[in-house]
Order: C-alpha cells, then sequence, then structure tokens
C-alpha cells in the first residue's frame, strides 16, 4: 500500500511533466534575454536558465517569429 | 543561430531524475537534454514509457532501507 501511495506521489508533486520547445544555443547573452523576456511577457515561458542560455516555453510559434524578426533586423 | 527542440520539460526532485538517467543509460532513448540537478528534457513519445519504468525503478528501490535514519 506505501509503494501505491508513493507512485501517486511521484504523479502529483515529485515531478512535473510540461510539454513545449527548449530554446537554446544564443550566440550572446543579450540573443538570449530578449526572446526570453518576450516569452515571459507572452506567459509561455515555463523555466530558464541564464547561465547556460537555455529557456523552455509551451509554444514556440511567437517566439519563433520574435527571432526571425529580430535576426532580419541585426544581422 | 539559436535552435528550438521539441521535448517535455520534466522537474522533479534529484532522486527522481537520478533514477531517469539511470534508465536513460541502457540506450539513450528518452533523454533531449540534460539541464539542472532537478530539470531535463525528454522525448514527448517516451513520456509514458518513462513513467512507467521509473515506477518500476521506484517500487525496486523502496525494498531496500537506502535512506532510512530521519523519524
Amino acid at each position: 500500500v506505501v509503494d501505491q501511495i508513493r507512485l501517486w506521489q511521484l504523479e502529483g508533486d515529485r515531478m512535473k511533466a510540461t510539454p513545449g520547445f527548449l530554446f537554446k544555443e544564443f550566440n550572446t547573452q543579450a540573443d538570449y534575454e530578449a526572446p526570453c523576456r518576450y516569452a515571459e511577457e507572452i506567459g509561455v515561458l515555463v523555466w530558464k536558465q541564464d547561465t547556460q542560455r537555455k529557456f523552455f516555453v509551451t509554444r514556440h510559434e511567437q517566439v519563433a517569429a520574435f527571432l526571425r524578426s529580430r535576426s532580419g533586423k541585426g544581422g | 543561430m539559436p535552435k528550438a527542440v521539441k521535448g517535455v520539460l520534466v522537474e522533479c526532485d534529484p532522486s527522481i531524475k537520478a533514477i531517469i538517467l539511470k534508465i536513460d543509460q541502457d540506450k539513450h532513448d528518452y533523454i533531449v537534454e540534460d539541464l539542472d540537478d532537478q530539470t531535463l528534457v525528454i522525448k514527448e513519445s517516451q513520456l509514458n514509457r518513462l513513467k512507467a519504468r521509473l515506477e518500476e525503478e521506484l517500487a525496486n528501490t523502496q525494498q531496500m532501507p537506502e535512506d532510512s535514519g530521519s523519524d
């Protein structure tokens, strides 16, 4: 019985699974920060790690469009 | 150029994560990216299989007195 309770705990609090997309391999901190902030603003940001320059979002379309528009401008 | 990789973000105890790493060692079939102590990205198609394996592993480890002494 105890084992079964533990297994339920795994689903409940011990493990959280969120489908989505990981963005990574940004060349500079500035390249990373802008889309990360944008993702947060539009409410799709789930996780980020500044030092690794990686972030995870539930939806990628808008963030991808944001990145495209920036790369067009900047170079 | 930044990359976007599809997957499932898994946030869990370091102890659970250690088990996931162990499961992945067999075939490297689950993990897309190891992010930190408590976070990793796995293949979406493997989520249910991973959960099943995890439950198996937990059932096994709980038979061993590995973390006793906290009263």
